[in-house]
């Protein structure tokens, strides 16, 4: 709506003119006594004058509005052209380039440590003990950084290989044997593997229940992998335990978890048989069984299963049972037979089966 | 005359009731503000209670003291944009600033 094209009679116009006139003047004496009630309120309350100081601060920091200048009274390229010399090297700097020169030339800040360290990566230099302290610093920061990302790698796969973490598995579960067996493997880990030659046959049967033990054609080791190691299959790992231990049916311990929970007691207990025939010296009692709860490794979760035969005859006769009805009565079952093959399941077992006789 | 008083009482109310007049007050604040006109009467406001006395200023003094300036340097304002506004084509809000009630007025009173 253009104002040029409203037509309108001459006196009307006036007329209109003085009261939208009036109408204006209205609007801003409402604007200024707004501004009055707002100064008369600053002033009453203290904070009027708070943005004025005395006259010579005033003076001191007044706006400056002169050329080349800003508003500070200060030049803009006063240090542009000026050069500083470099305490370290001696050379000449620029002044807006002096302090990243300064960093990289004494070798503090965090960027020249990263840049030496991945120079000195570059060229396959261990300087891991400098670089250490520096990278959980880096490492803590947001910023990303590819050496050290690389070491960490790097650090990770070292570890897997030479620590003392490997044995632990062994150390664990073995029970006697493991201090036996962690010194030696600790030893021949080097090459991430075990020759079977230097084992006896003790050893080779303990380390056969926790680690895969597929040996290798050309270097002769057996593999330190878990149970589960993918590099070989289940039946390397069987022909290698025949090969060992002899016919006498050594069981991968896999046997039992493929089974399945429900029906893992009955192949379970032939299993556990067997295993019984040509492993005599682990004993069952309720600390060992306590103690591989304990661990979280997967070829633990054989161990508690045998060890808690006795307690599954508890289970079953108090009708609880951890596992299914059919599966603990299959579990007694195979108590009962297992406590003819040996004599301290024979001795726990039937004095808990008649102390719980008496509540059923 | 009392025609003209109903005249205005009545476009006073059409503005009010569309709630114009709201809008345009804060546009007028909103434009004297930007034009540094607030600062000015405020720095007159400054010498006027320094003048006065802190302790015994009143909102009467100010206002008086205040008032008179502010509306005229406020239509000296309004005299400048009012040249440049007869080019004005676009947006009746930018118009209005410089010369608020105008054509809004006409509107009104037209439509009546």
């Amino acid at each position: 709506m253009k104002m040029e094209d409203m037509p309108l009679s001459g006196p009307d116009n006036t007329k209109l003119e003085a009261l939208v006139n009036d109408i204006y003047s209205e609007l801003v004496e409402d604007a200024c006594l707004g501004l009055c009630f707002e100064v008369h309120r600053a002033v009453k309350q203290g904070y009027f004058f708070l943005d004025e100081t005395d006259q010579e601060s005033m003076k001191e920091f007044e706006i400056v509005d002169q050329p080349g200048v800003d508003i500070f009274g200060q030049v803009y390229n006063q240090w542009k052209n000026k050069e500083c010399e470099c305490p370290n090297c001696k050379r000449l700097i620029a002044a807006s380039r002096f302090a990243p020169h300064l960093e990289k030339c004494l070798g503090m800040g965090r960027n020249s440590s990263r840049i030496a360290n991945r120079r000195l990566a570059s060229n396959n230099n261990t300087s891991k003990s400098e670089s250490d302290q520096e990278d959980n610093d880096d490492l803590n920061d947001n910023d990303w950084s590819y050496g050290a990302e690389k070491r960490a790698k790097k650090r990770k796969s070292d570890k897997s290989q030479n620590s003392p973490r490997r044995s632990k598995t062994l150390k664990h579960k073995n029970g006697e044997l493991g201090s036996s067996m962690s010194a030696d493997p600790y030893k021949y880990n080097y090459n991430a593997g075990i020759n079977y030659e230097m084992l006896g046959p003790d050893e080779v049967r303990s380390f056969l229940t926790t680690q895969c033990g597929v040996i290798s054609e050309h270097t002769k080791k057996m593999c330190t992998r878990s149970q589960r190691c993918p590099q070989h299959t289940d039946e390397q790992r069987m022909a290698v335990r025949v090969f060992l231990l002899g016919p006498s049916a050594p069981v991968l311990p896999e046997a039992d978890s493929v089974a399945g929970p429900e029906s893992f007691d009955i192949p379970d207990g032939q299993a556990l048989m067997s295993r019984l025939q040509w492993e005599d010296s682990p004993e069952i009692s309720p600390s060992d069984s306590a103690s591989s709860k304990a661990s979280t490794n997967h070829s633990d979760s054989r161990r508690p299963k045998k060890k808690k035969r006795p307690p599954l005859g508890l289970n079953s006769g108090g009708g609880i049972g951890s596992l299914s009805g059919g599966g603990g009565s299959g579990g007694s079952q195979t108590n009962i037979s297992l406590s003819t093959k040996k004599k301290k399941p024979k001795l726990t077992a039937p004095s808990i089966s008649s102390i719980y006789d008496d509540l059923n | 005359m009392s025609k003209d008083y109903q005249l205005k009482a009545s476009i006073n109310q059409k503005l009010i009731e569309m709630g114009e007049r709201e809008r345009l007050k804060e546009l007028l604040r909103a434009k004297l503000v930007e034009s540094g006109w607030k600062d000015q009467l405020k720095a007159h406001c400054k010498d006027v209670v320094r003048e006065k006395g802190l302790e015994h200023v009143t909102v009467e003094d100010l206002v008086t003291e205040v008032t008179p300036k502010g509306r005229g340097t406020a239509r000296r304002q309004q005299g400048v944009g009012k040249g440049q506004k007869s080019s004005c084509t676009h947006a009746p809000k930018q118009c209005e600033a410089n010369k608020p009630p105008d054509h809004i007025a006409k509107y009104y009173i037209l439509k009546t």
